[in-house]
């Protein structure tokens, strides 16, 4: 089973995805902020991170730049509600920049075709 | 030894060349708020001042669209006013300040009737023909018109208007744009107009369209400001708004199409709920910040307002394991603000301050009169710090480093402080947290002990 970290700092929001990426068959492991994402990279193994971009303490963007430090080839999807940081240089080491939207298929398609990928 | 002198030189004497009235006149104005009415009231006043250029009239025309359309005009209209007029204005020891505010009520006077009139003064500079005095903005030159009965190329009610025979059109340039016009005479004295007088007009003309060009420039500014602003708005909305959006859709979403037991369905409902009460919430924080307005400054007492400040459950419970200290002069003057607005820019600082000092750090409050004129309040955190380019961002809308922070309550403070015509400072390095100064202005009246 594909495990993915989600990074994300609104608990209900984290709820709703963890239950929808759950139901689509992937292990899903729930970080609140920057700096247990990263505690949990250094732990375990993860094929794929999702991650928002404005989180109490370091923010999104720091946190990509130290994953791309401890571990190059895990791809990364930006998930959030700023259009704004989509034009910022440091984004563009994420693999995919999506809005969030009430529908969940564009993320969800964009796991499933960053997966194929990288396990190809 | 040293000697000292005022920064504005008050009065002029009348020994000093008409050149150095002339430029002092038009120096002082830069000291003056800035208005183009007035700074081109300053202008023509220099224009016109017995003490300075010396014409009896000035008459200002501005460009709208194509259009040089007529706008202010300063001057007496009978020899008596003319007499009444100068010997005021040639009263020893009169100022600047003075005489522009004269020549402002004149002016407020005189366009009352004047305002019809000048409103047919109106020429098409795109027109095949156009006639003076628009030409002379048109073909940006100076024109020296003598004789102006005669001269065919002068229009007819122009000449009706200002019945007089000799003028002077001076065109108002800034980086070859026409800006307007100023058409001076002497129409009261009749005296010729002179090559001197020709020379000193012609600085006056270059410096009313410079302050014409640069009052647009400003006004374009104000106006990209704005659309900043509202771009930074929408996007602070947009965001705001999009994560309880997207929750309440998503387990909507889950409601409609996926069989649920009823415990599932109560949690969804749940949530729901409780993320419109946060869409709610931003809403009526937006709709509060975009509401202030004080409408009468009051003499408030500050102290009692600050001892409550600290002792308010909500900043006590933020406080746990944090020390909240403050410390005022045992007498306060009385400063002048609005009551309410001013506590909650106290609590909105006091706020910030507890949320970034860590357990076991300090948050200080001091108030003390700082002269007789203003009392200063500041407030000091033992948080992080901001370096410098978070300093410069901290007052802009929208800017935040909370997690849920709208970015309005500096901007809040901010408001609340100019609007009480006092002034915030802040001063941070990183590492050794930051110190807010505010600065009220402190009221005549005396706090009864």
């Amino acid at each position: 089973m594909k495990k993915i970290l989600l990074v994300e700092d609104e608990k209900a929001l984290s709820l709703l995805y963890e239950e929808e990426l759950e139901r689509e068959g992937y292990e899903v492991v729930v970080a609140y902020d920057a700096e247990s994402a990263l505690e949990q990279i250094r732990k375990e193994k993860f094929d794929l991170i999702i991650t928002d971009i404005r989180m109490p303490g370091r923010d999104g963007i720091e946190l990509i730049a130290s994953i791309m430090g401890l571990r190059k080839d895990i791809p990364i999807i930006i998930n959030t509600a700023y259009q704004s940081y989509k034009d910022d240089f440091m984004t563009w080491a994420a693999d995919a920049y999506l809005i969030k939207s009430s529908s969940l298929d564009e993320l969800k398609n964009k796991i499933k075709e960053l997966l194929e990928k990288s396990s190809s | 030894m040293i000697k000292r002198f005022g920064l504005q030189p008050l009065s002029f004497s009348l020994e000093s060349s008409k050149e150095m009235v002339l430029l002092s006149i038009i120096a002082q104005s830069f000291f003056q708020p800035f208005s183009l009415d007035d700074n081109l009231l300053v202008i023509l006043t220099a224009l016109t001042s017995g003490t300075g250029v010396g014409f009896n009239r000035a008459l200002l025309f501005l460009k709208e669209g194509e259009r040089l359309q007529a706008r202010m005009w300063l001057g007496p209209r009978s020899p008596e006013e003319a007499q009444a007029i100068w010997s005021m204005l040639s009263t020893p020891g009169l100022g600047y300040a003075e005489i522009v505010e004269h020549n402002r009520e004149l002016v407020e006077r005189m366009m009352e009737t004047l305002r019809p009139k000048l409103k047919l003064l109106s020429y098409n500079l795109d027109a095949p023909e156009v006639k003076i005095p628009a030409l002379a903005a048109k073909n940006q030159e100076i024109i020296l018109v003598e004789e102006a009965r005669e001269e065919p190329l002068v229009d007819d009610n122009f000449r009706n208007f200002v019945e007089v025979d000799s003028f002077l059109c001076l065109p108002l340039v800034a980086k070859n744009e026409i800006m307007g016009e100023i058409v001076v005479d002497n129409g009261i004295t009749h005296a010729p107009i002179t090559n001197k007088d020709i020379e000193l007009a012609s600085l006056c003309a270059l410096l009313a369209g410079n302050y014409v060009y640069t009052t647009h420039l400003y006004k374009k500014v104000l106006e990209m400001e704005k659309m900043a602003a509202l771009g930074e708005m929408a996007a602070f909305i947009s965001h705001q708004l999009r994560n309880p959006i997207v929750t309440i859709g998503g387990f909507t979403s889950q409601l409609l199409h996926r069989p649920c037991d009823q415990e599932k369905c109560q949690r969804n409902l749940a949530i729901i709920l409780q993320e419109t009460k946060h869409l709610e919430d931003i809403i009526f924080k937006i709709s509060h910040f975009l509401k202030i307005t004080i409408k009468e400054l009051r003499p408030i007492d500050v102290r009692p307002i600050l001892q409550s400040i600290i002792e308010r459950p909500d900043l006590k419970l933020k406080a746990e394991n944090k020390r909240l200290i403050l410390r005022q002069a045992e007498e306060l003057p009385k400063i002048l603000c609005d009551p309410v607005y001013f506590e909650e820019a106290i609590v909105n600082l006091l706020d910030n301050a507890l949320d970034v000092t860590p357990e076991g750090g300090y948050v200080y409050i001091r108030a003390f009169p700082q002269n007789r004129k203003w009392l200063r309040l500041t407030i000091k955190d033992s948080g992080p710090g901001l370096d410098e380019k978070m300093r410069e961002k901290i007052f802009t809308p929208f800017f935040s480093t909370k997690e849920n922070g709208t970015g309005l309550g500096l901007l809040f403070v901010k408001r609340v402080m100019e609007m009480c015509a006092g002034k915030i400072e802040v001063q941070s390095k990183p590492g050794h947290g930051t110190l807010f100064k505010l600065y009220f202005k402190i009221s005549e009246e005396k706090v009864k002990p």
